[in-house]
């Protein structure tokens, strides 16, 4: 193995260093890299690599649109990054982001076309982020019961949801929500113009912006402040031992999932009332299984997770400046994603071995 | 013909995209590591087989580069999860992601050309047997090839000393060890064989079922396989019943649509989903026994 020589190597360079400062180099290297890597591959495809990550940034971070809108995409996959997060402490693989976000905005729909004409608008935004975080909560419910009290694996059955959400969305969307004055296309009747979410300060980002901010600080604090954030901990690190010390494992564990899944559910929402304003096929771009990515990147720390989805909202909105720009296929982003995300899966044996 | 006889052939011959892979799936997890990179395996032997097979014009070439797309996948899978320890949901995913920006990139110029695809081969005698002859005996020669491979992998699985090493490494890794037997060798032949399984499946969709390519034309097959085996309690007839469980929802929704029934294709999709969940959930307890362990643990870190 190559790559496992090269540390090798590096160890005679670095054995005066400490195992963090060794380990913090080790993992610089490999983001150097992978960056290379997408540099190489892009220049096959005829683009030049520092055009290319001149774009990337340029596109995504640098005009105060283009960082709106990397803002705006970076809400769903950030709170769907802590629906993974949050059950992750307690031990649980939570790959059901996709369904949540999905089932948050089917009942952002259902809500806000049912009582949002006939009602001001504040009333709706509310009623629709609760609903969001509500049926995303039962969504994240169902595999947590399927695993406390039946034993079915919640990483399968999370998987499996999210089909289910899918066929779900589609059913309505082509057939009881299906837009009359849609042309033929598939999606649901748009939400009433007040019933949206509001812009804030003549810019794109709405208010969502903001409560997705209020409740991932909320997720920080009872995730590393609070006895349920250290209990999750410990059930997460040894379950045995959390149970033998009186916790209630189950209870523990269903919470986490139902936390998740409400965050989620309300990205989804959020995403819908204040960005899509309708419902229609492809509206998650499988933003749930980038979350999943993001809080892996983000090692289940909620900080750092949701800089992770801030990233990854980034390199996912950079598809279209290289398109423009470059001339290279959108989709070449999920290539840099991979190789992002490639980097703490080599070196996960040296942290194992630095901690 | 019948609308019947016409779900269950093309449930067979659809079923068999879904086969394929799961099989290799089933491998895998037998030898304790899941692969969400199925999907990334089948994109890639979709892309792979259909890119020879137009440029070479043989289409036992396509179906050998089908083979390899996957198992390259699969050797990466294996890489990031047994020799380097990384969480195995992760790197299926990342391998997911990856091949699907490959995959679009390099497919973009094979969109809207044309192959020939695979052809029927109707087994002579075989396929004259009233209804069943038809649905078995007049598929492609992938579709052949997956009835081979069922009784070949049930075999191996359960008649060979191959086989018990596979399930012992999927149960107890550090047994076989123990006993002079390499774990991380036989996982890693397990996941790289089980992705060329998979890349078959993308070769039997791309150059047989649909005879065409594309971009993120597997739209979660590879997923679909992981069900499949969940449904199977890892059991190689039980995979194929349960590939031919999905394929056979699928192609009804066209036929029913077809003879004017009117049914949402989206519920009738989700069925075989909600099968697998209830599958699972009344097994679970009781087929606790059945998971390779090494599999229970590598997929979840609280044992309730």
């Amino acid at each position: 193995m190559t790559a496992a020589g090269v540390p090798g190597r590096l160890s005679a360079v670095t054995d005066r260093l400490g195992d963090r400062t060794r380990f913090g180099l080790i993992v610089s290297l490999g983001y150097v890299v992978s960056l290379v890597v997408f540099g190489v591959f892009v220049a096959f495809k005829g683009a030049g690599a520092i055009s290319v990550y001149h774009t990337i940034i340029s596109s995504t971070l640098l005009n105060s649109d283009a960082l709106q809108q990397t803002v705006l995409r970076a809400v769903p996959i950030g709170l769907a990054a802590l629906a993974v997060t949050i059950p992750a402490r307690a031990g649980l693989v939570n790959v059901g982001g996709e369904g949540q976000l999905i089932m948050g905005a089917v009942a952002a729909t259902g809500v806000g076309v049912a009582v949002g004409p006939h009602v001001p608008g504040f009333v709706s935004w509310i009623a629709m982020c609760l609903a969001g975080a509500g049926l995303g909560a039962v969504w994240g419910a169902l595999p947590g019961v399927l695993r406390t009290w039946l034993g079915a694996s919640e990483a399968v059955t999370t998987l499996l949801l999210n089909f289910v959400a899918n066929d779900i969305m589609l059913y309505l969307i082509y057939q009881v929500w299906k837009d009359p004055n849609g042309s033929g296309q598939p999606q649901s009747r748009p939400l009433a113009h007040h019933a949206q979410l509001p812009k804030m300060f003549g810019s794109q980002l709405n208010i969502g912006v903001l409560i997705a901010v209020a409740v991932v600080a909320l997720t920080w604090y009872l995730l590393t402040r609070t006895s349920w954030g250290f209990q999750l901990r410990v059930v997460g690190g040894n379950v045995e031992a959390a149970r033998r010390s009186g916790l209630k494992v189950k209870t523990l564990l269903l919470s986490s999932m139902m936390a998740g899944g409400a965050l989620a559910g309300l990205g989804g929402a959020i995403n819908l009332a204040g960005v899509e304003t309708q419902l229609r096929p492809d509206i998650t771009l499988s933003f749930g299984y980038v979350a999943f990515l993001a809080s892996f990147l983000g090692r289940q720390k909620p900080i750092l997770v949701v800089g992770s989805a801030v990233l990854f909202s980034a390199v996912a909105l950079s598809g279209n400046g290289l398109q423009l720009n470059d001339g290279l296929d959108g989709t070449i982003v999920d290539v840099l994603l991979a190789l992002i995300v490639a980097v703490p899966l080599i070196v996960a044996k040296y942290r194992k071995r630095a901690s | 013909m019948n609308g019947i006889e016409q779900t269950l052939i093309g449930g067979v011959s659809g079923g068999t995209s879904i086969l394929l892979p799961a099989l290799g799936e089933l491998i895998s997890e037998r030898a304790g590591v899941i692969n969400l990179g199925t999907e990334g395996a089948m994109l890639a032997g979709a892309l792979g087989s259909y890119a020879m097979t137009q440029s070479s014009g043989n289409i036992w070439l396509g179906i050998a580069a089908g083979i390899a797309g996957g198992a390259l996948v699969g050797l990466a899978h294996a890489w990031l999860t047994v020799r380097r320890g990384g969480d195995q949901i992760a790197s299926g995913l990342l391998l997911w992601f990856l091949a699907l920006g490959v995959t679009s990139v390099y497919g973009t110029s094979y969109v809207g050309t044309v192959i020939t695809p695979l052809s029927n081969i109707a087994i002579p005698g075989l396929h004259n047997i009233p209804w069943a002859g038809p649905i078995l005996f007049d598929q492609d020669i992938l579709v052949y090839a997956s009835y081979f491979l069922v009784g070949i992998i049930w075999f191996v699985f359960y008649r060979t000393r191959v086989g018990l090493t596979l399930r012992a490494t999927g149960e107890r890794p550090e047994v076989v060890a123990a006993t002079g037997g390499k774990p991380q060798l036989v996982q890693i032949a397990a996941i790289t064989i089980g992705a060329g399984l998979g890349g078959l499946g993308g070769a039997q969709l791309s150059i047989g079922y649909v005879g065409n390519w594309f971009n993120d034309m597997t739209s979660g097959y590879g997923f679909v396989a992981v069900a499949v085996v969940l449904f199977a309690a890892w059991r190689p007839v039980r995979v194929l019943a349960g590939a031919y469980l999905f394929g056979i929802v699928l192609a009804a929704a066209s036929v029913l649509q077809a003879h004017g029934v009117s049914i949402n294709q989206y519920l009738l999709d989700a069925m075989p989903y909600l099968a697998t969940l209830i599958v699972l959930a009344l097994f679970a307890r009781r087929g606790r026994s059945d998971t390779p362990e090494a599999l229970t643990r590598s997929l979840s870190r609280s044992g309730t």
